[in-house]
């Protein structure tokens, strides 16, 4: 029983630093839009099958990789002036609704532009794995702990250091009074919509030579990134990380020493308790600091 | 109210007639998935009249269709006993997941019903010796009338869209009395239906419960009618499809509810039938692809179904949204010098 324990844990790290990179994309456009947007999945969807589309057209790893993530970041921004901007203002429900939509969207577009079969991507760094506590450590596992960390310290360092990192946390603090500044929440929704599909695509990138590139896969990580974003309280970026770590541990010791297929629906009991304990909690802490 | 009551008559008798003039079993079949679809959606149209979404409808559906198939088949229950059980099941199912979810704000009681459809999805493939696991149940007996068995589309046609009219009728009923106007008042403000001494909680537990036995009912005819059932029609994609039936007939007029089930179905017909010529390599669902833009177009452009008469959804809920969490509300674009 207990051999098996490091490389649960392992395994729960890798896939628990890209629902945090999810997360963070919700995060973001939550604390500055108040918008949930449920299409955040799907970026790392379109992150990983445009950089397998990419690699199948001959173009070398780094560059598909980051055309890949710069082509999500349009998308997300289009997205937004699209289908978020003509409803702006609109109840918190309409919005959230719309975000299914886009999700739909992106999904079915994928499926008739690259098919239904899953696509590889070669691990960035062949070689053998790492024996790391008793348990086996691919090395793109290592790349995707590794990036997402460097996304994570990369956007405290945006917030906490620069001006548009402190006009965005200005925003989300209150946008009114922002506006009286000059600052645009418009602009600032666009951006946090640009930013979050870039994050989610580095997700699906770093994720997809482990867990292989489907049009589908976009469902799955959002909604395990969605509860790990609940869990850390919805509006707190480091929280909302370790809430994806959370949700990675959860799912990997539930497959292994549970049942395999219950990981999904343990995840979601943990997403209603959260709910029912926290009820006004969420609500509260979102008037309180964010970001 | 003459209104409705003379729409009701038309339809009872265009529906009398359709078997008459139906060209073949397709089109009735055709006819008897909109009827089933038609009473998810009037639950989930009733459900909207109080202001709240939920993605846990096909859950519902599921649930009342496994509930109702396995006392039937394995238990040999009646069918006509069976049903009824399978929807009180639902109800008390609903009311469970009521407790704790409503008192969750809007957004985040769509969250939970999400969730609850999620888990429910799971357990109905995982617990194989129940539900039969992916590959379903086989043999779900049919319906029995004074000792004929019913066996064709056209038997099911008569039974399936009793129950919708009746559904009708009772949605109608709901929504124009007492429990309608209180839903109203909800929809308008939480706060103010408070006020005027609306039992603000009793009256959303009550439509939640009532939107879920309407599923629970649909779901529990649909595995009669087709006599086998697996997960997959009853996964999250489906929640998403009933809620997108009662968005284009707009989210709180029951007639609405009605079209949304018809035109969404004939749609996505339309679409399996057509886009193959368009894309052929593709399978599977390529039409969610027209079904996301659809629903996004709509949610800009008719906040208030296709139909109009419906109430705005989008206007009167605007009012109860929290302004300082959607910026941007005013006119004027203030100057961006963020960076001065």
């Amino acid at each position: 029983m207990l051999d098996l324990l490091p490389q649960l844990v392992l395994s729960g790290v890798t896939i628990g630093s890209i629902y945090a990179l999810v997360a963070l994309g919700f995060v973001i456009i939550y604390n500055i839009t108040g918008i949930l947007n449920f299409a955040q999945g799907e970026f790392a969807m379109l992150g990983a099958m445009l950089c397998a589309a990419l690699l199948a057209a001959h173009v070398p790893l780094a560059p598909a990789a980051a055309a890949a993530v710069a082509a999500a970041c349009l998308l997300g921004a289009l997205m937004e002036r699209l289908a978020i901007e003509p409803a702006f203002g609109s109840h918190p429900l309409t919005l959230i609704i719309i975000t299914f939509g886009v999700s739909m969207a992106f999904r079915g577009l994928a499926l008739m532009l690259w098919g239904a079969d899953p696509y590889s991507l070669p691990e960035f760094t062949p070689g053998d794995p790492l024996v790391v506590l008793g348990g086996v450590l691919g090395r793109q596992a290592i790349w995707a702990v590794g990036l997402s960390i460097v996304v994570v310290i990369a956007l405290f360092m945006f917030f906490a250091r620069t001006l548009p990192g402190a006009a965005v946390r200005a925003c989300a603090d209150n946008a009114f009074a922002s506006r009286l500044v000059g600052i645009s929440p418009r602009r600032m929704a666009l951006f946090a919509f640009t930013v979050a599909a870039g994050i989610g695509a580095v997700g699906g990138i770093v994720i997809a030579p482990i867990s292989g590139a489907t049009y589908d896969m976009g469902l799955g990580l959002g909604l395990k990134g969605f509860v790990a974003a609940v869990i850390g309280g919805l509006t707190n970026a480091p929280a909302a990380v370790l809430g994806g770590y959370v949700v990675g541990m959860i799912e990997s010791l539930v497959t292994g020493y549970l049942a395999p297929g219950y990981g999904s629906a343990i995840t979601f009991a943990l997403l209603l308790a959260v709910l029912s304990l926290q009820r006004e909690g969420l609500l509260q802490s979102a008037g309180r600091r964010r970001v | 109210m003459s209104r409705d009551l003379a729409g009701l008559a038309a339809l009872a008798a265009a529906l009398a007639i359709v078997p008459a003039l139906a060209p073949s079993t397709y089109v009735l079949a055709l006819f008897n998935t909109v009827g089933l679809y038609a009473i998810v959606t009037l639950g989930l149209v009733l459900l909207g009249t109080s202001g709240q979404v939920s993605l846990g409808q096909a859950a519902f559906y599921g649930l009342g269709a496994y509930a109702s198939a396995l006392l039937a088949r394995n238990l040999g229950w009646s069918p006509w006993l069976a049903m009824p059980c399978a929807v009180a099941l639902v109800a008390v199912t609903a009311y469970i997941v009521g407790l704790p979810a409503l008192r969750l704000a809007d957004v985040f009681f769509v969250l939970a019903t999400l969730g609850v459809g999620v888990i429910v999805n799971v357990l109905m493939i995982q617990l194989v010796s129940l539900t039969g696991g992916a590959s379903g149940l086989r043999d779900i007996p049919g319906l029995a009338v004074g000792g004929r068995r019913l066996v064709t589309d056209r038997d099911y046609y008569y039974v399936i869209w009793t129950a919708a009219v009746v559904a009708l009728v009772v949605a109608r009923n709901v929504a124009a009395h007492r429990t309608g106007r209180a839903l109203r008042a909800i929809l308008g403000s939480e706060v103010g239906a408070a006020a005027l001494g609306i039992d603000v909680s009793r009256y959303k537990m009550r439509v939640f419960v009532l939107s879920a036995a309407y599923a629970g009912a649909a779901g529990a005819l649909y595995a009669h009618y087709i006599h086998f059932i697996s997960p997959s029609p009853f996964a999250l994609y489906a929640s998403l499809f009933f809620l997108i039936m009662a968005v284009v007939g707009g989210l709180t007029n029951i007639w609405g509810g009605l079209f949304g089930a018809a035109a969404v179905t004939l749609l996505d017909q339309a679409v399996r039938a057509e886009m193959p010529r368009i894309f052929p390599r593709v399978g599977g669902e390529y039409q969610t692809a027209i079904y996301g833009i659809v629903l996004v177009l709509i949610m800009i452009f008719f906040p208030a179904g296709i139909v109009r008469g419906g109430l705005d959804l989008r206007r009167l809920l605007h009012d109860k949204g929290r302004p300082t969490a959607v910026p941007g509300q005013a006119e004027a674009e203030p100057a961006d010098g963020a960076r001065a």
